[in-house]
């Protein structure tokens, strides 16, 4: 029988899957950038932060760890994690419990390093490592439950949401627009979307992808 | 006192003292890991936070607990007859066997249920009995019994999986009980009263205390987890409604939240956590709900006085558990006895719940004493009494040593065409030595509770 879901624990899973994927792609963000800005670019954390409309001021690149995951802003990955966590406690009974557990140990983890006065890189690669297990526990299983459908979409769309922030390279996120595609096909099985291409703004696939995700959950 | 005089707590001993107790550590760090909670709240704020566990089972031989069984089994059946009598037909009014009066000022009793029979005649589904074992006469003695949302279940559920992981010793050279049916029991109680449609868990939401259970039953039972904006009623009909739109039927609720709260068009208007029109699908006899709405008044302590009445009443049996020596301020004996020796007595306020509202007359002062006995005199039918029952303590590995601690024991019946008692239980013991409450929400800690052969 096909896995039932209601609307509300499909929004949920739908962003704890935008949650996580926002904490690890940030993260991914900040490695490179803390090792230009040593000796190279010192400005280049300030830079990368400007883009997702986030004024930040460090003294070095130690500082900047700190700054960049705990300030008070809404990049902050502590507040993203506790999102994510709620989005989980939320929506417990329809996830693996394996992921949920790693879950509930990535949010103490951070919790925890919160109120440290200097975040180590190490902790950095600590968090990627458990998401990697979360992401990895969802995907374990051979055949994908609806549930799974619905963290993936989340994921997928915070990717491009991200990427074209940055604005990166277009042609990777009508990549992965493809697979939103498919992933919607498979849970709105009717529902009719406008295709996109790749001259279409930044603004109109954002636009885009959200139409679609409006028309997947029908309250 | 301890109660450790059977072979097979010997046989626990001799392996517990051969285990790395620095290992101890890890049922925590599981407990924080899966939250597995037990939630609080404390001047007003919300606290998550887990169960204290002890390590120590409480161990019951089998052939111990098979009394248990069938007096247990006795009890819920003369119960679920009560009600449906109390409801339907009334004979126990009728022949006297309890004060017509004294029913109709139970809270709990829903007049507006009055004619009413649920699916199969079944009202008391999931049952929490709570028993402690009295060290005079080593008898197991019935302390009350909860017929409404009795939660606790799932915790020695979870803590067992954990410990047959970290000490699988004890599961290979003792003969445990395995307890991993409970979910399928409570399956099979739902599917036996199902009206046709899916079964559903209705959970009050995260912030409720037992929501760790909530999710954790529904999951294991192959049930939908639903809050109550997630069902709508149509046409005398439960549905769940799915993420795209489409609705399905829903034949069964295991609801997890008082009566009172269950549908602001029938009962409190107020309530936000509840499903409006679900009475109405019930009362039409399209929707089972678990537990019957209306069984409070089965589980109100003045009532427990008179369950092995109804035992004899309802099955025509002596009934195999007794209750604790319980007086009735109502009746004018009773009240006399009672007013006599307060001091040595425990006065229960018979509408409160979870160690609330419990008195030790050893704890109190003359004046409290006079003032509670006006409150009485005013209105007789709010108190049970009871006798301080000394009960067995527990051993509890607490701050890396042996202690005593009172412990209770509750036990889980799930009725469909027959009860069942489940062969496990939900061991609750006082965190401070000499304690009597071992409620959870008296910051009261659990044990597992392991049934044994020799």
């Amino acid at each position: 029988m096909e896995q039932l879901l209601t609307g509300n624990v499909a929004t949920n899973l739908y962003w704890f899957g935008r949650y996580l994927e926002r904490i690890e792609s940030l993260l991914l963000e900040v490695v490179p950038a803390f090792d230009k800005m040593i000796d190279i670019d010192k400005d280049c954390g300030k830079e990368l932060y400007a883009k997702l409309d986030i004024d930040i001021e460090y003294k070095d690149s130690k500082e900047f760890l700190n700054v960049a995951l705990f300030s008070d802003h809404s990049a902050n990955i502590h507040t993203l994690m506790e999102f994510a966590r709620e989005n989980a406690i939320i929506c417990r009974a329809d996830m693996y419990t394996s992921a949920f557990g790693t879950v509930i140990e990535l949010s103490d983890l951070i919790k925890k390093e919160k109120n440290i006065t200097q975040v180590e890189f190490r902790f950095i690669d600590k968090i990627l490592s458990l998401i990697s297990e979360i992401w990895g526990e969802l995907t374990r299983r051979q055949k994908r439950n609806t549930s799974d459908y619905f963290i993936r979409l989340g994921k997928l769309v915070e990717k491009v949401d991200l990427h074209l922030r940055l604005e990166r390279n277009k042609e990777f996120s009508l990549i992965v627009m493809d697979e939103i595609d498919k992933i919607v096909k498979i849970l709105a099985p009717d529902a009719i979307f406008t295709a996109h291409d790749e001259n279409d703004s930044y603004e109109v696939i954002l636009n885009s992808i959200n139409a679609k995700i409006n028309k997947i959950v029908i309250e | 006192m301890i109660n450790d005089k059977n072979s097979v707590t010997n046989t626990f001993w001799e392996i517990f003292s051969k285990q790395d107790v620095n290992k101890i550590d890890e049922f925590q760090k599981y407990m924080d890991k899966f939250a597995v909670n037990f939630n609080l709240y404390k001047d007003g704020n919300f606290i998550e936070r887990s169960l204290p566990f002890d390590v120590i089972p409480r161990i019951i031989e089998s052939k111990e607990f098979d009394k248990l069984d069938r007096g247990l089994s006795q009890r819920i059946r003369a119960l679920n007859l009560f009600l449906e009598d109390l409801y339907t037909s009334k004979n126990i009014i009728k022949d006297n066997i309890i004060p017509e009066e004294f029913i109709y000022q139970a809270k709990g009793y829903l007049k507006e249920l009055n004619g009413i029979s649920p699916s199969k005649k079944i009202r008391t589904h999931i049952n929490g009995i709570d028993l402690v074992k009295d060290t005079v006469t080593n008898d197991w003695v019935i302390l009350e019994d909860n017929l409404r949302v009795p939660s606790g279940a799932s915790y020695p559920l979870s803590i067992r999986d954990t410990y047959r992981k970290i000490y699988p010793e004890f599961f290979e050279s003792l003969k445990i009980k395995p307890i991993k049916e409970y979910p399928s029991i409570l399956r099979e109680s739902m599917d036996y009263v199902n009206c046709g449609g899916i079964n559903v868990v209705l959970t009050p939401g995260r912030f409720n205390s037992a929501y760790y259970e909530h999710a954790y039953l529904a999951k294991k039972m192959g049930a939908q987890l639903v809050r109550n904006s997630e069902l709508v009623v149509k046409n005398k009909i439960v549905y769940f409604r799915n993420y795209n739109g489409k609705d399905i039927r829903v034949g069964a609720v295991y609801k997890r939240m008082d009566d009172e709260f269950l549908d602001p068009k029938f009962f409190n208007s107020d309530s936000l956590i509840g499903v409006p029109g679900i009475m109405e699908a019930y009362l039409s006899g399209n929707v089972a709900l678990l537990n019957a709405p209306g069984n409070g008044v089965a589980d109100d302590k003045g009532i427990y006085y008179f369950v092995p009445k109804m035992i004899k009443y309802y099955l025509n049996e002596e009934p195999i558990l007794k209750n604790a020596p319980t007086y009735l301020p109502y009746f004018e004996e009773d009240r006399k006895y009672v007013f006599d020796n307060m001091e040595k007595l425990v006065i229960k306020d018979v509408a409160e719940a979870g160690g609330y509202g419990v008195l030790f007359g050893h704890e109190m002062t003359k004046l409290q004493i006079e003032d509670l006995k006006t409150i009485i005199k005013t209105d007789p039918r709010r108190f049970i009494a009871q006798e301080l029952i000394e009960f067995y303590d527990e051993k509890c590995y607490l701050n890396n040593e042996i202690v005593p601690r009172k412990a209770d024991f509750r036990a889980y019946v799930v009725m469909a065409e027959e009860p069942k008692v489940w062969q496990c239980g939900l061991t609750r013991y006082a965190m401070e030595e000499g304690n009597y409450l071992v409620n959870s929400s008296q910051g009261g800690g659990f044990k597992d509770t392991w049934v044994m052969e020799e």
